[in-house]
């Protein structure tokens, strides 16, 4: 008990993470315990080796993408705050937080904050465009590797066709939040914690 | 061997002669030119007669304007059949009358199945918790209030109607609270709501189906028996899991069965709609044999056979199960209705104003009261809340239709059937006219969000499955089993058994992209237009400016993927068997002019474009992917 001592979360940091990210009390202590089970080092923090233990997530075509996304800029570790600033980018809207404070900034589960979780994920370069080689990347890890990287090619282009609008030959972030318009993204980039 | 012939002729004589004589008293008949037999065929002549009559009225509508943008069809439908039920008894014939086993059998399994086949399945699985509450909790609180309050109305004095007893009230409270899926289709078909909304109302209307005929049976079984006990009441709440579940098992045995067939029918492409048909038929039969809900056994088919049978299947077929599906429901419903018109006017009232007017009052407060009640809890396990508009739609599409009506039809015999009937007339008439009129404009006044018209672009399919990916992944990492976990686990498990080939390993999104290329390659081909060919052209293009030797690969990677797609049809135009779908000799000649018209009309105008995109394609190239375009015929 003494080395989980200090990993042990503490009332200001529950309170820190609520302001934060808007998760209840209980989601929080729910989702540390999930973090500890994971943390097999038991020092504070995950690192790859750890997200990489789960099952699901290694045939998981996105899997590598998703455990990518957690760790902040050139960063091994990620520790618990880190953690649920990424989850929180799934927390469902909620009807009250439509009328907050107009001047306080957007909280994380915004439907822009969530599109730009996406975004980032098909931007590995950070340069705000998907370019053709990064969709073809992605649609390469969706498709398996029965399917030719010519028919590939046809698809990726056919998409950013679709999208593009100022004839750059790649998507940036408005085209990606204009064709998915239509998509409920509120409903499908969210998840159910449970109280 | 002469005098045998001679001898038939003489007895051949002797025997006309003999009648002859017999009857030359009577004038010999003359051999009947035209004779009138209508008995030999009077039921199929009636029925096409009647379906006949049905869909001309159906036409006319559409044909004046300005009457279908006011009034609902199902209204004038009703009407029609009112002005016909009213001749036919001025003549004072008998009326065919909604006859309970003609409605169950025949009439209302095409809707269901229409509906039920092309239900939108992600809304409707996303939704399920909140249509099961507002199906099963919903309903039974309509039906126990409206039963429960019907009879303290039955006690006032003066309403003569001491005689009605709490069963019986309660039993037609059970008939009339359940939503009616025809009535709603016909509504919401007309006033294109969002997809939410309609997959709300009506996925109620289906799903309460069990728990009618758990309610209906129950009481019915009750207002004979006349004492209830406890035990029997828990026997009714056992008998509703087994009913609603079960009908959902027997579907989906059905429908695995189709989807499993569907695997082998490759080589006889003619009767694979069949096969379709009577398996979600034979579904709804087994089921009605075990007093199983019949609906949740057609839905269950068509829900679990799509998928597979659409992979399966070839693209011919696939366009006649859905004209079939939807002529057959178009007919019912309008069949329906009209018979609904003529029943009302042929068949015994007993009006009886307190009766009907509370039945109509208390059906619109125990279905707002309902509706919000459970909108309330349900809101606390909602992504997305149900907001007041939606609220006020979802309360306000509450139909009734033929089935309540159907169901008061077969009650046993009794002073108050007549009028239980009337009553449930009434409440139908009510609903679809008023509230179904006016639906529509209230809809326009609450400017409630309308579905949207358009084809999903491959964007959106791709980042629908990068998401589906990316939210697997995070219910992983949480350990949370949410819906994706489970819908992955599903696929993998169950493709591999009921979908041919190679196709169960075809991603979804390849399959997605190819039929979008074949849409647009058909496209192209009848409209023998060059202005869509540009978009495969500029693009073409801009690879130029990037490697110049693309375009050649790309011209061969269009040609693979449209002669991989469409390779297969070729191979049916040579041979002449009775059960192959071939093209007719005649039509071959006259499309084979066509084409090479429309080839040439597109040669001509690519190359007189003068915007420079299309100045680095040759025309042979040009040549070449407009030849394997027209090579394919459909």
């Amino acid at each position: 008990m003494g080395s989980r001592a200090s990993t042990l979360l503490r009332e200001e940091e529950i309170e820190e993470i609520k302001k934060e990210t808007g998760f209840s009390h209980s989601q929080i202590t729910r989702l540390y315990s999930r973090f500890t089970s994971l943390d097999k080092g038991e020092n504070g923090t995950l690192s790859r080796e750890d997200f990489q233990r789960i099952p699901e997530l290694a045939i998981n075509p996105l899997g590598d993408r998703i455990i990518n996304a957690f760790f902040p800029e050139g960063e091994d570790q990620v520790n618990f705050r880190g953690f649920m600033r990424t989850l929180a980018h799934f927390r469902p809207i909620e009807d009250n937080e439509k009328n907050k404070n107009p001047t306080a900034s957007e909280p994380l589960n915004s439907r822009t904050n969530k599109l730009l979780f996406a975004f980032h994920l098909y931007d590995l370069d950070r340069d705000d465009k998907i370019s053709r080689d990064e969709l073809l990347q992605v649609l390469r890890m969706m498709v398996g590797v029965n399917i030719s990287d010519e028919q590939l090619g046809s698809i990726a282009d056919r998409t950013i066709q679709e999208a593009d609008t100022n004839g750059d030959n790649s998507i940036s972030f408005n085209e990606f939040i204009k064709v998915l318009e239509k998509v409920d993204v509120e409903q499908k980039m969210s998840i159910r914690f449970l109280h | 061997m002469g005098h045998y012939v001679v001898l038939w002729c003489v007895s051949a004589f002797h025997r006309t002669g003999h009648v002859c004589r017999g009857d030359s008293t009577t004038h010999r008949k003359a051999f009947p030119v035209l004779s009138f037999n209508y008995d030999h065929v009077k039921t199929p002549f009636e029925i096409s007669l009647w379906i006949l009559l049905a869909l001309l009225m159906k036409l006319g509508f559409h044909i004046i304007p300005r009457v279908s943008s006011i009034v609902l069809e199902s209204c004038l439908l009703i009407v029609v059949g009112l002005l016909i039920g009213g001749i036919i008894k001025a003549i004072k014939q008998t009326a065919p009358v909604l006859d309970s086993k003609l409605f169950f059998l025949y009439l209302l399994p095409p809707i269901i199945l229409d509906a039920g086949y092309f239900l939108p399945i992600r809304p409707f699985t996303e939704n399920m918790g909140t249509i099961l509450v507002f199906a099963v909790v919903g309903t039974l609180w309509n039906a126990a209030f409206i039963g429960g309050m019907m009879y303290g109305v039955c006690q006032i004095e003066g309403a003569q109607l001491g005689h009605v007893d709490l069963l019986s009230c309660l039993l037609f409270g059970a008939i009339i609270s359940a939503v009616d899926p025809v009535a709603v289709l016909a509504v919401f078909e007309e006033i294109h709501i969002n997809e939410l909304l309609y997959i709300l109302v009506f996925g109620e209307s289906l799903l309460n189906d069990a728990v009618t005929v758990v309610l209906y049976h129950l009481f019915e079984e009750f207002s004979h028996a006349g004492i209830v006990t406890v035990g029997d009441a828990f026997l009714g709440v056992v008998c509703f899991f087994v009913v609603s579940l079960g009908g959902v098992m027997v579907g989906t045995i059905y429908g695995i069965l189709g989807a499993f067939t569907s695997r082998f029918t490759s080589h006889t492409r003619v009767i694979e709609p069949l096969f379709v048909f009577l398996y979600s038929y034979m579904a709804y039969l087994s089921a009605e044999v075990f007093h199983l809900s019949g609906i949740m056994s057609l839905i269950a088919c068509g829900v679990t056979m799509r998928p597979y049978v659409e992979a399966n299947i070839s693209h011919k077929s696939y366009t006649t199960i859905k004209y079939f599906l939807k002529m057959w429901s178009s007919v019912s419903e309008t069949l329906i209705f009209i018979f609904l018109g003529v029943s009302t006017v042929a068949g015994p009232h007993a009006w009886n104003w307190t009766f009907v007017i509370f039945t109509v009052i208390l059906c619109l407060v125990s279905r707002v009261l309902g509706v919000m009640g459970l909108t309330y809890i349900i809101n606390k396990f909602r992504i997305v809340k149900l907001t007041k508009k939606d609220q006020f739609i979802v309360a306000y599409g509450g139909l009734r239709g033929a089935i309540a009506f159907s169901l008061g039809f077969l009650l046993t015999n009794n002073e108050m059937k007549n009028m239980f009937l009337t009553a449930i007339i009434t409440v139908i008439f009510f609903t679809v006219f008023v509230q179904g009129m006016t639906i529509r404009p209230l809809v326009e006044l609450l400017a409630v969000k309308k579905k949207e018209e358009s084809k999903t672009s491959i964007n959106e399919e791709i980042h629908t499955q990068f998401l589906d990916h990316l939210l697997t992944g995070i219910e992983d990492i949480c350990g949370h089993y949410g819906h994706h976990h489970w819908k992955d686990k599903y696929d993998a498990y169950v493709k591999r058994w009921l979908i041919v080939g190679e196709r169960s390993t075809e991603p979804q999104l390849i399959s997605f992209y190819n039929k979008m290329e074949m849409k647009q390659a058909m496209m192209l081909v009848e409209s023998g237009s060059a202005a869509k060919l540009p978009t495969l052209m500029s693009a073409a293009t801009l690879h130029r400016r990037a490697i110049p030797s693309i375009s050649k690969s790309r011209e061969e990677e269009i040609r693979k993927i449209l002669r991989a797609n469409l390779q297969k049809t070729r191979q049916k135009l040579y041979s002449y068997r009775r059960h192959d779908l071939v093209m007719d000799p005649f039509e071959d000649n006259v499309s084979e002019i066509r084409f090479r018209r429309q080839r040439a009309e597109m040669e001509k105008r690519v190359s007189s474009n003068t915007v420079i995109e299309f100045v680095n394609i040759s025309s042979v190239e040009v040549q070449e992917i407009s030849k394997c375009l027209c090579d394919c015929t459909w």
